[in-house]
């Protein structure tokens, strides 16, 4: 049996119709998929372009308040600090384990508001989404320097809870995760944890000469 | 070529082939065992000690007071001299590594800053189009597949692989065949140029470092990779510090059927 031509005509409209709603379908939930894993770095981007813009108005704990804020959101300070530790997580108990979290929470932002302290029409710019992994992905961007070349700032993101967060960060091709990893090691291996926490409390002193 | 120039040419043979069988030797023993990129680390500690307290007492103090007597145009010039002297073994590297077009721009770059630079002091090839490229020996090693070898601790950080670049970059630096006279004021000018351009960089360190030595050697190790792989290193060789034995023995902290790390 042949279908008449205004039949086939109508049969392949409406072919192309469904076609093209999936595609528009599917490139959406793309764009959005990726929007929701850069979302995290994007906020973090913002938050430092504010703390640079106000650093010579605002005090140094007033740009803390902000990027504390931003951290804690965006990045999944538990998990980091799991990797960080490697073998050690598993020997502390629940006390030690928070009072880890709570220090490197605040040396990290500490080392934001010490690092990110002057703006000269800086900028960040995205390049990139790359699925590694296990649903991990790593957001390739860039911080655009007006007087310099930009600094490659790329960042490895994973889902908790529903929400995509910050687990890495790499400038310049050095991995933040790894080589803290390795370097309190070190000491935990030479001097214990008591002192891993003793040099993180001294590092923040030295970061915030307000607080 | 003078026979003093021979004779330092020899020393310089001689010393890189030492380090490269001695450590290599160390780098299988390393690998073998645990993969430890850094089976020399006591002998390295030491010389990262001593050469840290050179930098503390009297190179990092002079490079400061050369910053701050010497205004950012004449650095940069000084930078940029040194750079294009040594630009002869970029360019080497670029073919060796099989980068033809890179290498032809790179030629240009030499032969441009060369001559409308003024002996290079100007960079006048960037703003055209043709930037400065970063390639060295140990690169191209790494791109014909030779591994970084043992970490290793000399004037700076280094590995076996890396340290071999010491023969073309002395080789095909034309200040290596001026006389003694000359070479080493030079050298010593390069010296303080590179410690002052590394000032800020090294003050970073020093601020964030819990243990100087580890955080320096993870830096340099890391920091080669991304050189390795022009800036572009595959997004799955981060995922290695994830894949670690400590989580999957650990029952409250195993991974979900979707392979997330479950934390507690």
């Amino acid at each position: 049996m042949t279908l008449p031509f205004h039949q086939f005509q109508q049969c392949l409209k409406t072919l192309l119709g469904i076609t093209t709603v999936l595609i528009c379908t599917c490139s959406w939930a793309e764009t959005q998929q990726e929007q929701a894993i850069q979302a995290p770095v994007n906020k973090l981007h913002t938050s430092l372009i504010n703390i640079m813009q106000t650093a010579d108005k605002e005090s140094f704990q007033a740009r803390y308040d902000v990027m504390e804020k931003t951290v804690l959101e965006n990045f999944d300070s538990p998990l980091i600090a799991k990797v960080i530790l490697g073998r050690y997580w598993k020997t502390l108990d629940e006390k030690s384990k928070l009072d880890f979290i709570n220090l490197f929470n605040r040396l990290t932002i500490s080392t934001y508001v010490d690092r990110f302290d002057s703006y000269k029409e800086q900028s960040f710019k995205n390049l990139s989404t790359e699925q590694m992994k296990k649903n991990r992905y790593l957001v390739k961007t860039e911080f655009v320097r007006t007087d310099d070349e930009p600094v490659s700032f790329n960042y490895i993101v994973q889902k908790e809870n529903d929400k995509w967060k910050i687990i890495s960060v790499i400038a310049d091709g050095i991995n933040d995760l790894s080589l803290k990893r390795a370097d309190y090691s070190a000491i935990i291996k030479n001097q214990g944890f008591t002192a891993l926490l003793t040099d993180l409390e001294e590092k923040i002193r030295l970061l915030q000469p307000e607080l | 070529m003078t026979g003093w120039r021979l004779f330092n040419l020899a020393k310089l043979l001689v010393l890189t082939g030492m380090l490269s069988l001695a450590t290599g030797c160390a780098t299988t023993q390393g690998i073998n065992n645990d993969g430890d990129p850094d089976p020399l680390e006591p002998a390295n500690r030491v010389v990262f000690n001593v050469t840290e307290t050179l930098d503390k007492h009297l190179i990092k103090p002079i490079a400061e007071s050369y910053v701050d007597l010497a205004p950012l145009p004449v650095r940069t010039s000084v930078t940029n001299f040194f750079n294009n002297l040594g630009y002869l073994n970029v360019i080497l590297n670029d073919f060796l590594q099989g980068k033809f077009e890179q290498g032809i721009t790179d030629m240009l770059r030499f032969t441009y800053n060369s001559t409308f630079g003024i002996a290079g002091l100007f960079d006048v090839s960037t703003p055209i189009g043709m930037p400065l490229n970063n390639e060295d020996f140990g690169q191209t090693l790494a791109t014909w597949g030779v591994d970084q070898g043992s970490y290793l601790y000399l004037l700076g950080p280094t590995s076996t692989r890396d340290v071999t670049d010491q023969v073309p970059s002395t080789l095909l630096n034309p200040f290596f065949y001026l006389s003694g006279i000359i070479f080493a004021p030079i050298s010593a000018i390069n010296a303080i140029n590179t410690r002052a351009n590394l000032l800020e960089a090294s003050n970073i360190r020093d601020e964030a470092a819990l243990d100087t030595y580890t955080f320096t050697r993870e830096a340099y190790l890391q920091q080669r990779e991304f050189l390795v792989h022009d800036g572009n290193p595959p997004a799955t060789g981060y995922d290695d510090i994830f894949n670690d034995s400590d989580f999957a023995d650990d029952d409250s902290e195993a991974e979900s059927e979707s392979g997330m790390l479950i934390i507690e």
